[in-house]
């Protein structure tokens, strides 16, 4: 019986010729976690920091991307105009870029285009998410409106529940065991506790993790990241633009690759469910732009709104063949200090999963990382790094690379 | 201009709500490819690995064995009083893959994964299955 392809004799190769580099000249966060401002009010707070970051300001943006997936369930769409306006830059124009949960780094992609595409000079990207006013289950009930909603949601499955049969499916082709998957949480926890934005400040243990309820098995509470709020914001610029910036310059970190794929909605539509089809291209197209390899990433940003999904993550990317990031993760190789330090950050599941922050949210760190800023949680040395960043379970991924020389 | 060939020229063979409509009387249905014999259960007009518009409305095999699954503690709204239940992906015997629930699982051990299940048709929402 044939089976969907991973990948097509005729898959499309994307061009990018004559593009300009593009740099990310300055970015900024909110506190993430339970927060009692709105949307437009969190966004409007990462905006500027990170338009105080680039040294810039509203009147030097020349258009801007908000990533969201959730503003209906604050009776606002249409979050553009609103930010914009409220940065007094109402004729600038700006539109939503939705994927999900990548909904950030979709519109960090989107804007790379247009700054390398020669378009713009200096656009202004902010991801935000505000979730807190709906109570677990409704959360839960919208979170499943990214699944594909007829065969998943609709009949039964939650967030939680489509990457427990990943991580089934996971557990029972190589053995991976709930204890390793344990230890994806207790590291990114250790790690948020250094991050003075982070959702969770507390250090848990792997019995913690066992210990906790059952969210959708094999998945517990300590497994799955949080529902956050919070924002993320980041100034893009062309080259031309960032010079004229004179000591902000200086900071700014250039986007080596920006690499995108797609993958079906539905679980059931996929050959392997070990595997997310939409990250092996993502990273594989980003990586050959960028002429590099996983040897050569200083640490990684990656998109573990379960612990499952990191293990899978760095199998997907390359950094661990299929099966063994448990045993690396074990061993401690992929701690801040370790030979692959992933998500210093503390990840989504300590640093927090606003939706349509989280992407932008990646970038922030690797800006504060690659400027030696990240205080206890810095790692040594850094100087090129991978953010990961994945909508629903695997419909859209984009994979970055960034670089500071 | 394009050069695509349809042999759908009347839409999708299949609706959603004529699925939702065979899953209440008890069949399951979805799309086979007239030109390559690809079987699915999805809502498409394009088979996914000839990529030909030419799919035919089928009724699959009501039998098949789990390829994974977890077990909901939390569950969405509509399924918020039916805990504790599997949600499953399961491989019909005549080759396409669907997802369901099974009510009552509240253990890995009630459910290993191969486990033989059946269709069932049920007043209850979504696609159920139960052991055989």
């Amino acid at each position: 019986m044939p089976s969907i392809l991973i990948l097509r004799d005729n898959q499309y190769d994307p061009q990018y010729r004559n593009m300009r580099d593009v740099f990310v000249l300055g970015a900024g966060t909110t506190k993430y976690g339970k927060s009692h401002l709105s949307a437009r009010e969190l966004a409007l707070e990462a905006s500027k920091k990170a338009l105080v970051e680039s040294g810039i300001e509203p009147t030097d943006v020349q258009a801007g991307f908000i990533a969201n997936a959730f503003s209906l369930s604050e009776k606002q769409g249409h979050l553009g105009p609103i930010i914009m306006s409220g940065l007094g830059i109402a004729d600038v124009p700006a539109s939503t870029i939705e994927s999900a949960c990548s909904s950030g780094a979709s519109a960090i992609r989107e804007a790379w285009v247009n700054i390398g595409a020669g378009i713009y000079d200096c656009m202004l990207v902010t991801g935000v998410e505000k979730v807190s006013q709906l109570d677990t289950i409704t959360a839960t009930t919208y979170f499943s409106f990214g699944s594909d909603y007829i065969f998943e949601g609709a009949c039964g499955a939650s967030f939680p529940g489509l990457y427990g049969s990943i991580a089934r499916a996971h557990m029972s082709k190589y053995g991976t065991t709930e204890e390793q998957m344990a230890n994806v949480s207790v590291k990114n926890h250790e790690n948020g506790m250094l991050n003075p934005n982070a959702h969770f400040h507390k250090k848990i243990t792997v019995d913690d993790v066992m210990n906790s309820i059952v969210v959708a098995s094999p998945l517990k509470l300590y497994d799955a990241c949080p529902f956050s709020d919070g924002a993320a914001s980041a100034v893009l610029c062309s080259e031309g633009f960032m010079l004229k910036m004179n000591g902000h310059a200086s900071e700014a970190i250039k986007i080596v690759a920006s690499g995108r794929a797609g993958g079906t909605g539905a679980l059931h539509q996929r050959p392997d469910l070990t595997t997310l089809n939409a990250a092996v291209l993502a990273g594989r197209e980003a990586f050959k732009q960028a002429g590099l390899a996983p040897k050569d990433i200083d640490f990684l940003e990656v998109h573990d709104c379960f612990t499952i999904a990191e293990l899978v993550a760095l199998e997907d990317l390359g950094f661990y063949p299929r099966g063994e990031a448990a045993k690396a993760t074990q061993e401690g190789q992929t701690r801040i200090n370790g030979e692959t330090p992933v998500n210093p950050s503390g990840g989504l599941k300590a640093k927090g999963h606003p939706v349509g922050a989280t992407g932008v949210g990646q970038v922030v760190e690797v800006y504060e990382q690659l400027n030696s800023r990240a205080g206890h949680r810095q790692v040594k040395d850094a100087r090129i790094a991978l953010t990961h960043n994945v909508g629903a379970t695997g419909g859209s991924c984009a994979v970055h690379i960034f670089e500071k020389n | 201009m394009s050069n695509l060939e349809t042999e759908n020229k009347e839409g999708n063979p299949l609706t959603i709500k004529e699925f939702q409509e065979g899953i209440h009387q008890g069949r399951i249905e979805g799309y086979r490819c007239k030109n390559c014999g690809h079987k699915q259960i999805d809502i498409i007009d394009f088979c996914p690995v000839c990529h030909k518009s030419a799919l035919e409305k089928v009724e699959f095999a009501k039998e098949g064995k789990v390829l994974t699954y977890t077990i909901q503690l939390v569950a969405p709204e509509q399924f918020m009083n039916e805990v504790p239940y599997a949600w499953a992906i399961v491989e019909l015997d005549d080759g396409p893959k669907i997802t369901g629930w099974i009510p009552f699982i509240s253990k890995a051990s009630d459910l290993p994964v191969g486990q033989r299940v059946r269709f069932k048709k049920s007043y209850l929402p979504g696609i159920v299955f139960e052991k055989i």
